[in-house]
C-alpha cells in the first residue's frame, strides 16, 4: 500500500472513531425503541412485544378499517395544518422585523421573541386554560359586559387546542424563520427601489419570494410538532378533541394495548416522513 | 438653459447623535456625460453623498438638482437613476434576464419592447446570450456586467456606481475598468463612482473630487490633482512626494532650510512660509554635477529595484530627497555614490491651501 492510500485509510478511521459515540448513541436511544415499535406493532399483547411472541396485523387491520381511527387521523392531520398555518402568519412580521432591523436592541427583542420556550409547554397550557376557560377571563370579561348571557366555548374543543398550540410554538417558527431568512439583505431592497419598485412591490417581488424558504421550514417544523402534540390537545381538549397523539398516549397508558399503540405511532411516522417529502420538493421548486 | 446637469449644492449629512456631520456643506456639478470619481479615505464621506444623491438616504440640508430640479424630495423609487452595488445586489432568485428586466417591469413596459431592451443591455455589456442563466452561475466580473446592464436599461438620469471595482481580482480590475470606461462613453450617460484607490480615479474619470473627513478638498482633473494638488491632504493622498517648508525670498523662489534655494512654479506673496512638492519622477538625474537651479547634491542612502524605475533615497543636506528614476537612464547611481539631482521649476507645485 502506498503511503497515500495508508494515510487516506487512516483519516477515515480517525473520522469512523469521531462518529462512533454519536452513532452509538443514536442507535441505543433511537434506532432499538424505533425497530421495538415496528416489532410491537406486529404483536398480538402487550406481552408479546417484550418476548418473541407472535406476529400479526391485527392492530394494523384495527387501524385501517375502524372509521374512528380514520376521523382521529383526519383531525390530526387538520390541526396540525391550521396551527402550522396560523402560527407562520403571526410569526411572519416578527420574524421579518427581527431579521431586518438595525437597532441595537435586536439581540434583546431576539431573546424576548423565543423567552416563551423557558416555560415548559404544560404550564403555558395552563395559562391558556386560565384565559379561555368557561371562567376564564374571556368569559368573565363578556358576561360583565353583558354581551353574551352563556358560556363561551372556548376550551374543551379544537379551538382551545389550536389557539394554544399556536402560542407555544410561535418562538420556534421564529426561530426556523430567522435561520431561512439568510438571502435576505438590505441592499438588495434598495437596488429594487432603485429600479423603481415601491414598497408593496420590493416586499412581494424581493422580500417575499427571497424569504420563501424560511417560512416553509417553520411551516414543516410546526406542522411535524402539532400532529405529535398530546398534551396540550389532552388538556385544552378535555377529552373531547381526539388526534394521533393522544390517543397513542390513551392506548398505551390507559387501555395498555400497546400494539395498537405502536400501530398508531407507525401511522403518525408515515404522516411524518410525508410530509418531509412534500417539504423537499416544494424547496427544491423554489431554489430551481 | 441650465449647462450643469447635475448640481450638488452645500450638501450637509449629519447622522442623529453625530457630534459632527458625515458629510459637510459639499458643492460640486457636473455637465451632461461626465463621470466623477468621488476620491478618499473610508468614512470619508463619499459613499454618503451617492446614497443622498440616490435618495437612498435623505440629506441634513442642501440640493441635489438634476437639469435645474431639485429630487431631494422624489422618493429613490421615481428618481430614475441606475445604481450599481459594491455587493452587486442581484436579485439571487431570479435569472440574469430578469433582473435586467425589472426596472422596465416596474415601468410597465411593454413585454416585445422589454425583450428587445434586455437583449440590448446584455449585448452592450457582453453578456449576449446568458440571460437565462441564474446569477449565481456567473463569475464576478459577469455578475458585475449584469449589475450594470441592470441599472443602465432603465435610460437612468445618472448612473451611481458604489466601489465598482474592488470585489474583482487584480487582473479582471484592469479589464473591467476599461470596459466600465467605455461603456459608459458608448451610452454617454452622467456617472459618478466612488473610490478609495487613486489609481482607479485617476484613470477612469474625466474629473475627481477628492474628499477627507466629510469635506470636498479638490475637484479637478486628472492631471490637475496629480500635478497641482492645491491641499496637504491632496497631496499626500494621491501618490508620492518630497514636501518642503520654505520662505518666499522673491516671487517664485523659496529659501528651504537645510536645502538652500528652491525655484517653483505658482504666486505666493514674497516673505510668506510655502508649502512645497517635488513628485519623486519629477527629479532627474544631473550628470554634471554643477551647481545651478534646483540642483541638488548628495549622497545614496537607500536603492530599491522596482523594474521600471529605480527608487532613490538621497541625503541632500539636512533633507533627505526620494527620485524615482527610470532604469534605463544610463549608468545607475550606486549605494554610498554622490549624485546630483533635478527639477524644473514648473514640477515644483506650491501647495495654496496648505496648512503653514
Amino acid at each position: 500500500m502506498n503511503p497515500a492510500a495508508r494515510s487516506a485509510d487512516g483519516s477515515r478511521r480517525v473520522l469512523l472513531m469521531l462518529l462512533l459515540p454519536g452513532l452509538v448513541a443514536l442507535g441505543v436511544t433511537f434506532v432499538l425503541p424505533l425497530l421495538w415499535l415496528f416489532r410491537a406493532s406486529f404483536a398480538s399483547s402487550a406481552i408479546g412485544a417484550f418476548s418473541g411472541g407472535d406476529w400479526t396485523l391485527s392492530s394494523y387491520e384495527t387501524v385501517l378499517t375502524d372509521p374512528f381511527y380514520w376521523l382521529v387521523a383526519w383531525n390530526t392531520l387538520v390541526l396540525g395544518f391550521n396551527v402550522a398555518v396560523f402560527t407562520v402568519i403571526l410569526s411572519y412580521p416578527i420574524a421579518l422585523f427581527l431579521a431586518r432591523t438595525e437597532s441595537r436592541w435586536r439581540g434583546v427583542l431576539t431573546a424576548l421573541a423565543v423567552a416563551p420556550l423557558l416555560t415548559s409547554s404544560v404550564v403555558r397550557t395552563y395559562g391558556w386554560m386560565v384565559i379561555l376557560g368557561d371562567q376564564g377571563v374571556i368569559n368573565s370579561t363578556l358576561q360583565a359586559l353583558s354581551l353574551t348571557d352563556g358560556v363561551v366555548r372556548l376550551t374543551n374543543n379544537s379551538f382551545g387546542a389550536t389557539v394554544a398550540l399556536i402560542e407555544i410554538f410561535m418562538p420556534y417558527a421564529i426561530l426556523a424563520m430567522l435561520s431561512g431568512f439568510g438571502r435576505l439583505n438590505t441592499q438588495l431592497e434598495e437596488a429594487a427601489a432603485m429600479l423603481g419598485a415601491n414598497r408593496l412591490k420590493v416586499f412581494t417581488r424581493i422580500i417575499l419570494p427571497l424569504s420563501l424558504p424560511g417560512v416553509l421550514t417553520a411551516a414543516l417544523l410546526v406542522f411535524v410538532l402539532a400532529i405529535s402534540a398530546f398534551v396540550t390537545p389532552r388538556l385544552m381538549g378535555g377529552g373531547r378533541v381526539f388526534v394521533l397523539g393522544t390517543e397513542v398516549y390513551n392506548e398505551a397508558t390507559v387501555t395498555l394495548n400497546w400494539p395498537l399503540a405502536a400501530a398508531l405511532s407507525v401511522l403518525l411516522l408515515v404522516l411524518f416522513s410525508s410530509v418531509i417529502v412534500i417539504y423537499q420538493r416544494a424547496l427544491r421548486a423554489l431554489e430551481a | 438653459m441650465v449647462d450643469h446637469h447635475v448640481e450638488i449644492e452645500q450638501l450637509v449629512k449629519t447622522y442623529p447623535g453625530a457630534q459632527k456631520p458625515s458629510v459637510d456643506r459639499v458643492s460640486f456639478s457636473l455637465p451632461r456625460g461626465e463621470m466623477l470619481a468621488l476620491l478618499g479615505p473610508s468614512g470619508c464621506g463619499k459613499t454618503t453623498i451617492l446614497r443622498m444623491i440616490a435618495g437612498l438616504i435623505a440629506p441634513t440640508s442642501g440640493a441635489i438638482r438634476i437639469d435645474g430640479r431639485d429630487v431631494s424630495a422624489i422618493p429613490v423609487h421615481k428618481r430614475n437613476m441606475g445604481m450599481v452595488f459594491q455587493s452587486y445586489a442581484l436579485f439571487p432568485h431570479m435569472t440574469v434576464a430578469r433582473n435586467v428586466s425589472f426596472g422596465l417591469e416596474m415601468r410597465k413596459v411593454g413585454k416585445t419592447e422589454i425583450e428587445e431592451r434586455v437583449k440590448k443591455a446584455l449585448d452592450l455589456v457582453k453578456l449576449t446570450g446568458l440571460g437565462e442563466r441564474k446569477v449565481s452561475q456567473l463569475s464576478g466580473g459577469q455578475q458585475q456586467r449584469a449589475a450594470i446592464a441592470r441599472s443602465l436599461v432603465i435610460e437612468p438620469e445618472l448612473l451611481l456606481l458604489d466601489e465598482p471595482l474592488s470585489n474583482l481580482d487584480a487582473k479582471l480590475r484592469d479589464e473591467m475598468r476599461d470596459e466600465i470606461r467605455e461603456i459608459q462613453a458608448r451610452t454617454g450617460v452622467t456617472a459618478i463612482f466612488v473610490t478609495h484607490d487613486q489609481d482607479e480615479a485617476l484613470s477612469m474619470a474625466d474629473r475627481l473630487a477628492v474628499m477627507s473627513n466629510g469635506r470636498l478638498e479638490q475637484i479637478g482633473t486628472p492631471r490637475e490633482i496629480f500635478d497641482r494638488p492645491q491641499t496637504d491632504f491632496v497631496a499626500t493622498f494621491i501618490g508620492a512626494g518630497n514636501f518642503f517648508s520654505g520662505k518666499v525670498r522673491e516671487p517664485g523662489v523659496a529659501e528651504v532650510e537645510g536645502l538652500g534655494e528652491l525655484r517653483f512654479s505658482g504666486e505666493a506673496p514674497t516673505g510668506s512660509s510655502v508649502k512645497l512638492m517635488v513628485r519623486p519622477h519629477r527629479l532627474v538625474l544631473d550628470g554634471t554635477g554643477a551647481a545651478g537651479v534646483n540642483r541638488f547634491s548628495g549622497t545614496v542612502e537607500h536603492i530599491v529595484y522596482r523594474g521600471q524605475t529605480l527608487t532613490l533615497t538621497v541625503r541632500c543636506g539636512t533633507q533627505r530627497l526620494q527620485a524615482d528614476l527610470p532604469t534605463h537612464a544610463g549608468v545607475l547611481p550606486e549605494k554610498g555614490g554622490e549624485i546630483t539631482l533635478a527639477v524644473a521649476p514648473e514640477d515644483v507645485t506650491f501647495i495654496e491651501k496648505a496648512a503653514a
